[in-house]
């Protein structure tokens, strides 16, 4: 109603102070035809409500008959009239605060919403808990009734379907018997062609076969969100709702922070998926070079030990006396074939390691008699040297648990090592019990070994200086064994040396070992 | 009196060596390449002791050893691959008396075989 001085009302709007028309009849100005519903008012009094100066409204009063107002009941009047302004006033800031809260609702809602898709992309690399996660949120959130997450299959050119929510069987297999492509249908397709999201407001207007399922499950609006990668599309996030009509830029925001959730979490997956590929390809690698080793190393010790064993029956003479010269030469070819066998068992042992299949005996042995097995293993080879050798035993040690075999190897391996880098001056083993623990030193007056190449010893096929292995012999395996069955004890391994100063090889291990993990 | 001993080992060089060395100290030495001959001949000869391979082709050590109560009363030194995991206990799982890891020289052979040997004095003298 546009205000207008021929009603009390709007001469009341346009002054925007108390009119008193005394009587209407007599007012020149008072065209108002009142509808035949309303009783006829001769006296009329308007009222301007005024928030700050601003007319939200106007109180009219009116008597059939002509009977003016005094100053005391227009005043009362004003009052009245300031109280409805309050009272629409607090209306008004009600429902204000009522809409603010719905929309602070509806963001706690998306926000809580993200945390728990990023929760979902950060604790699981299981993709259809994401995806689903993802899915069900952007539907509830986008006032959509379903929704779908299609992945595309670079190797079909195809968008798959992965993931769905609110939708019935019979859509989700006519959905799966679509062939979606890139360019191909006027949703996906387009949206993906562009790299950008896309709307059908009413499907109705928008009249295509690969869309038909979708309207006769009674659909009318599609928004699309292409799921972008750094190069390459990954696939499309789809809701879809009843009702017609634009979906507002607010949702299409939360739908696309939607969409880089479903990208990281499709590209986690894959990117996991590799990893564990290449992680099950090395084992398998490494499991065949372990197996083939120790294939080898077994097939090359058969001929050996033939080899081995006619020589030493030859030596004894069992197949008659040898001249002088010619035993000397067996002599020599019985040293060479030991030290091969030797070589070819470190390879075997090493690759028992790495597959596994190496494993403790564990026996009741006695620490005195590995130093003094091992002594009179090696002395032959100080003494040719001319190297001083000695070993110190503590008195009574007790009785150790573990593979007196195997430690023997380790000891053999420290000792023969001390003497052959050693020239001159001297070897000695020193072994001691302490707090439950046996204690084995090797000290040498050999060249001493540098800080850098002491992290490195004990790494397979790792000599300080590979020109020794060409001076001195051996595989470099020894001490990465040594460190193995050390290791396999419960027990450590460890050098200290200086150049120029000689080295000291220790090791420890529990008195009584048990059987550490990774043996089986 | 000759002692008689039966050697079950498929390769042909190990067979030969244990039996030069020990027809060399004037034992009796059967030899066997399988195990089922294996069996048949310790049926047939009773050898005291009894040195078997634990990798034979077909019926291998520890089948020819469980199968049998005669062979079960013969002491078994059983001959087994150098370290491989669980073997020695395979070995006395299956009833052998002993075992000797292989590579072996002859010498740890005789070694150990003296134990099975003994008493016989006689015996131990004939070697060198």
């Amino acid at each position: 109603m546009e205000p207008a001085r021929g009603s009390l009302v709007g001469r009341t709007a346009l002054e925007k102070t108390i009119v008193h028309i005394t009587d209407t009849q007599a007012d020149p100005e008072f065209t108002f035809e009142r509808p035949a519903n309303m009783l006829p008012s001769r006296t009329m009094l308007g009222v301007p409500l005024l928030r700050e100066g601003t007319l939200i409204g106007v109180m009219s009063l009116g008597h059939p008959v002509v009977k003016p107002l005094d100053s005391k009941q227009i005043e009362l009047a004003a009052t009245f009239a300031d109280q409805a302004v309050i009272a629409i006033e607090n209306v008004r800031l009600f429902n204000e605060v009522q809409a603010r809260t719905r929309e602070l609702s509806q963001s706690v809602e998306e926000l809580r919403a993200l945390g728990d898709v990023t929760q979902a992309v950060n604790s699981t690399l299981d993709l259809e808990t994401v995806l689903s996660t993802i899915v069900a949120k952007a539907v509830q959130l986008s006032g959509t009734e379903a929704g779908t997450i299609y992945t595309f299959d670079e190797t079909t050119q195809k968008f798959e379907l992965r993931s769905t929510y609110g939708m019935d069987d019979a859509l989700i297999a006519a959905i799966r018997k679509r062939h979606i492509r890139i360019g191909g249908d006027p949703g996906i397709g387009q949206a993906a062609a562009k790299r950008a999201p896309m709307q059908i407001p009413d499907l109705r207007n928008e009249p295509s076969e690969l869309l038909e399922d979708v309207v006769r499950a009674g659909f009318r609006a599609l928004l699309i969100v292409p799921l972008l990668g750094p190069n390459q599309i990954v696939g499309a996030l789809v809701v879809r709702r009843k009702k017609p009509g634009e979906f507002p830029k607010s949702t299409i925001d939360l739908l696309e922070t939607f969409a880089d959730q479903s990208v990281l979490a499709i590209q986690n997956a894959r990117l996991f998926r590799e990893i564990e590929e290449k992680g099950r390809e090395l084992a398998e690698a490494s499991k065949h070079k372990s197996q083939f080793l120790a294939n080898m190393s077994h097939e090359l010790r058969t001929p050996l030990n033939a080899i081995l064993g006619y020589t030493e029956l030859i030596l004894d003479s069992i197949y008659g006396e040898m001249p002088e010269k010619a035993r000397a030469v067996l002599e020599r070819l019985q040293a060479n074939g030991k030290h091969l066998l030797g070589l070819i068992n470190d390879v075997l042992d090493l690759s028992k390691i790495e597959a596994g299949q190496l494993t403790l005996s564990l026996d009741d042995y006695s620490l005195s008699d590995v130093v003094h097995g091992v002594v009179s293993a090696v002395e032959p080879l100080a003494a040719e040297k001319r190297l001083v050798f000695k070993a110190e035993v503590e008195p009574n040690l007790p009785s150790g648990h573990g593979d007196g075999r195997r430690l023997s190897q380790v000891l053999l391996n420290l000792v023969g090592n001390a003497i052959k880098f050693t020239d001159t001056g001297e070897v000695a083993i020193r072994a001691s019990a302490t707090n439950g623990a046996f204690t084995v030193a090797v000290c040498d007056t050999g060249p001493g070994i540098s800080a850098s190449d002491q992290a490195k010893i004990f790494e397979e096929f790792q000599q300080a200086d590979s020109s020794i292995t060409r001076e001195k012999g051996g595989t470099g395996l020894g001490l990465s064994i040594a460190k193995r069955i050390i290791e396999m004890h419960g027990g450590r391994i460890w050098v200290e040396s200086e150049p120029g100063k000689g080295s000291t090889f220790y090791f420890t291990v529990p008195v009584r070992a048990e059987a550490q993990a990774g043996q089986s | 009196m000759s002692k008689r001993i039966l050697v079950v080992e498929d390769q042909e060089d190990n067979r030969r060596i244990l039996r030069d060395l020990l027809t060399s100290a004037n034992f009796e030495v059967i030899e066997a390449a399988d195990g089922e001959t294996g069996l048949a001949a310790a049926a047939a000869h009773r050898p005291d002791p009894i040195l078997m391979d634990i990798q034979l082709p077909g019926l291998d050590g520890y089948e020819a050893t469980r199968r049998d109560a005669v062979l079960r009363a013969i002491p078994i030194i059983a001959v087994t691959s150098y370290g491989l995991a669980g073997d020695a206990d395979k070995a006395h799982a299956a009833g052998c008396d002993d075992y000797i890891s292989k590579p072996y020289s002859p010498d740890s052979c005789w070694r150990k075989f003296r134990e099975y040997l003994c008493p016989a004095d006689e015996v131990i003298g004939m070697r060198r």
